[in-house]
């Protein structure tokens, strides 16, 4: 078995892997996208996979990102692309490339790795925490949302009666909910305070990573650094679906931005929302309130049939986005996926990160399909 | 006999073609000696390693019986056929019974059809000089082409015809034998959006009349009214834009989610019935959402229709709100004559067009998913005014093809993406995503997922002609 990080040549052979075991149509540019032409710029890049006879039987890889927190700039990984062949689990492959990976983070000082995953024993093994859950926020749109919605919930059991029943249910919930949150955007002021003006993004904007910088000021903590480049990957050169960014201005300094897009699923998804306007004098929870709107007429108005964003954890802006949220009409549902951490030992660690509460988190940082 | 106008005009709609959706040394292999355009007896008698084509075979009033063959992962299809050569020096490729040329045994290649005089018919509207019959907007609905009994209107002819002739040009420059496949010779299939913004408010008289028609209707023919009627009416009474206006910027935000752009065509001046449904007012608030990357076009009014001062009065109140000079367009209700309005739209400064469509067919008019040039068949002359023949528009989509609806654009995609090509695809912004019509509901998602899940890129009528006039 031959296991190492990934070399030209091998690209196709590990997206025919992906596509293989999960049904997937990745392209190659959507693989190059996500794992080669991302933020970090640097070879080898960090995929592993692992190789028998000719035969691609596994895969992990990292996303570098770069995030900050008031000491400044850091990188680290997000965990990706966890595959291995079901003939061969049970012969520590997962770990195997693991430990190829945490030695290419400990050589590029990666401080952290995180992740996503229902399937959190793997990672605990090989020391990672389970600090958090994501958590859902939601407005329906209409009773079809409960097709899609319930396809992204884990499900108890696949399948069968329970769901068909908890299906009527969540249908008829849903008609009522929707006809509350109706209510409420109709009672939301649209009315936008003066001196300020909202604009769509056409590019990324040059102050993005100032903004970024002046909010880990405002509200402490740690999240993934929003500069032009990183926007312009993530969110506007996204071969899978690209997200619409209305910025908020204050004359022409930019406040802040909220991203939402329409998934395959006909979802609206709330991306991202981020507001740093301490030295403004409006108030956060007004522009949050004015954005979150702007994110739901705007997924409304592309014909989606509910919008969904995260709540994570106890983190001040995510507290008051929540809040601002269900103001709008949207509902908070607790449940998720878990958030896996590895805490690489050879980094200090950083003033952001005491505890996971700290963490901002939005739906920025799935980094790919939005799934 | 035939002048050379018409042979020259065809060689370069082929090549203007081969420049959008093949590769450069294959486009410029067509404007080559390789490839040559005579008479039949001259063809015939014609040696060597060339393709000739014969430009005095004549096209039936109604296509002969097509045939089909393989081609490049996809099926076309083939009609009027040409005369086999006589003699046992000409042999039929790839056989017989389903041929797509002639080749002579010292390498010269004829084509199996009326490649010429089909070309030459479908870009210069050849049916509708023929055919009197018009519909009660005075226009060539697909229902009067002969094409449609032989299951024709869903071929872009051009597009396999040009692929042919390149696999085949190309090919014939290395081994002397044509092929049937293209090998990276063709770029990705393109998609060209476009919104007739009709109706931008619900809220107009003529739309609320019909709705309260409906529900009186019903009445007095002592059946159940259909409740939703007064729903609506009442609906957008309060809230205009909705399902309307929204529904333009929410097809904005959509595109720009699929790296998509389109073009807007406005609709002013006249109100009424077959008129502007929507205040002037409510176009620079339009206006104020359209991204710079995405296009501006006139959708000229049904009264414009010939009339210079009219259309001129349209032009002049659009171009009060909008700084750039209107070059492209599309007319309301596909209200267009092929032999008229194409030197009257240029005397406006439109060089694009895109109305030649069906209103009530899904198909292509001109057997073309692309652009070619007008021609003017009285002084056979081509015009510096261009045509993307509209070949999807979203009600006709779904009335033709109902739940299959998706699945065909897809098809169309397909076969597209094995032989270059350009699909336009109309969406009216009240179609868009309107629970009224609760059969489009979901609809331009599904197209726009299936685009690029081809792969297709993206330009606007306006982009896709301006690549050839550079």
């Amino acid at each position: 078995m031959d296991i190492r990080l990934i070399s030209s040549g091998d690209e196709a052979a590990c997206n025919d892997f992906h596509n293989r075991l999960y049904r997937h149509h990745r392209t190659m540019s959507q693989w190059r996208w996500e794992f080669a032409d991302n933020t970090y710029g640097q070879t080898p890049i960090p995929f592993a996979f692992a190789k028998v006879d000719d035969k691609i039987v596994g895969t992990q890889a990292f996303i570098p990102i770069r995030m900050i927190d008031r000491d400044g700039v850091y990188w680290t990984a997000k965990s990706e692309a966890t595959l291995v062949d079901p003939d061969y689990r049970g012969q520590r492959l997962f770990e195997k490339m693991y430990e190829l990976l945490f030695r290419y983070a400990e050589e590029h000082e990666f401080s952290y790795v995180w992740g996503f995953t229902p399937a959190i024993k793997a990672f605990t093994r090989l020391e990672f925490t389970v600090p958090g859950v994501t958590q859902q926020l939601f407005m329906p749109f209409s009773s079809r949302s409960v097709t899609a919605m319930l396809g992204k919930l884990p499900r108890d059991r696949p399948g069968g009666a329970r769901d068909r029943i908890k299906a009527a249910t969540l249908r008829a919930g849903i008609t009522a909910a929707r006809m509350a949150s109706a209510v409420s955007i109709a009672l939301t002021s649209r009315k936008l305070p003066s001196g300020l003006e909202i604009r769509t993004m056409q590019e990324p904007d040059a102050q993005a990573g100032n903004c970024c910088k002046r909010f880990i000021e405002q509200w402490g903590g740690t999240t993934i650094y929003r500069d032009s480049n990183y926007l312009r990957w993530r969110l506007f050169e996204n071969p899978y679906v690209k997200s619409v960014v209305r910025a908020i201005y204050e004359g022409d300094e930019l406040l802040g931005w909220t991203a939402y897009t329409l998934g395959d699923d006909g979802l609206g998804y709330l991306v991202d929302m981020l507001i740093s306007c301490d030295e403004s004098r409006y108030k956060p929870s007004s522009l949050i309130r004015i954005l979150l709107l702007e994110a739901v007429l705007g997924t409304r108005n592309m014909g989606a049939t509910g919008i969904r964003g995260w709540r994570v954890n106890q983190h001040p802006f995510d507290r008051l986005v929540c809040r601002e949220a269900r103001k709008v009409g949207f509902y908070h549902i607790k449940r998720g996926h878990s958030v896996v951490l590895y805490n690489c030992p050879a980094q200090r660690v950083r003033a952001g990160y005491g505890k996971f509460d700290d963490w901002y988190i939005s739906r920025i940082y799935t980094e790919g399909v939005l799934s | 006999m035939m002048t050379t106008a018409p042979v020259e005009y065809v060689r370069a709609q082929i090549t203007n073609h081969a420049r959008l959706f093949f590769t450069e040394p294959a486009a410029r292999l067509l404007q080559s000696d390789a490839i040559r355009f005579l008479t039949y007896a001259e063809a015939v008698a014609m040696r060597g390693r060339q393709i000739v084509i014969p430009v005095d075979l004549p096209v039936p009033p109604v296509p002969e019986l097509p045939w089909q063959v393989q081609f490049n992962g996809t099926v076309l299809t083939l009609w009027n056929r040409a005369p086999h050569p006589d003699g046992d020096h000409w042999r039929a490729i790839p056989n017989e019974t389903a041929p797509v040329w002639y080749q002579h045994v010292s390498g010269t290649l004829m084509p199996s059809w009326n490649l010429f005089g089909n070309t030459f018919d479908l870009l210069t509207f050849g049916e509708e000089q023929r055919l009197s019959q018009r519909d009660h907007h005075d226009r060539f609905a697909a229902a009067f082409s002969p094409r449609l009994e032989r299951g024709l209107l869903e071929v872009p002819a051009v597009n396999e015809t040009v692929a042919l002739v390149v696999a085949a040009v190309v090919a014939m420059s290395h081994t002397g034998q044509p092929s049937f496949t293209l090998d990276c010779l063709s770029g990705p299939p393109v998609v060209v959006l476009s919104h007739d913004c009709d109706a931008l408010l619900g809220n107009d008289f003529w739309t609320q009349s019909v709705r309260l028609y409906r529900f009186i209707q019903s009445l007095v023919r002592l059946r159940l009214p259909r409740l939703s009627n007064l729903w609506w009416l009442a609906r957008n009474a309060v809230t205009p834009r909705r399902f309307y206006f929204d529904n333009a910027t929410g097809m904005i935000d959509i595109e720009r989610c699929f790296g998509y752009t389109s073009t807007f065509y406005l609709l002013n001046g006249s109100g009424g019935r077959f008129g502007a449904r929507s205040p002037f007012s409510v176009i620079p608030q339009l206006l104020e959402h359209i991204p710079p990357s995405w296009d501006i076009g006139i959708h000229y009014n049904y009264d414009t229709f010939l009339n210079q001062d009219r259309f001129a009065a349209q032009l002049e109140q659009l171009q009060e709100v909008v700084s750039h000079q209107f070059v492209s367009g599309r007319a309301h209700y596909l209200k267009f004559d092929p032999f008229r309005s194409f030197s009257f739209l240029q005397q406006f400064g439109i060089y694009v067009d895109e109305s030649s469509g069906w209103a009530d067919y899904v198909g292509y008019r001109n057997g073309i998913a692309g652009c070619f040039q007008a021609y003017d068949t009285e002084k056979q002359l081509p015009l510096d005014i261009w045509e993307v023949p509209m070949v999807i528009m979203e009600a006709a989509l779904i009335k033709q093809h109902g739940a299959d609806a998706v699945n065909f654009v897809e098809r169309q995609l397909q076969h597209l993406s094995c032989i270059g090509g350009a699909l336009t695809i109309l969406v009216h912004p009240g179609q868009f995503f309107n629970p009224e019509h609760r059969q489009m509901l979901g609809i331009y998602h599904e197209l726009l997922k299936v685009c690029r899940r081809m792969g297709a890129i993206t330009h606007t009528a306006r982009s896709l002609v301006d690549q050839l006039r550079r």
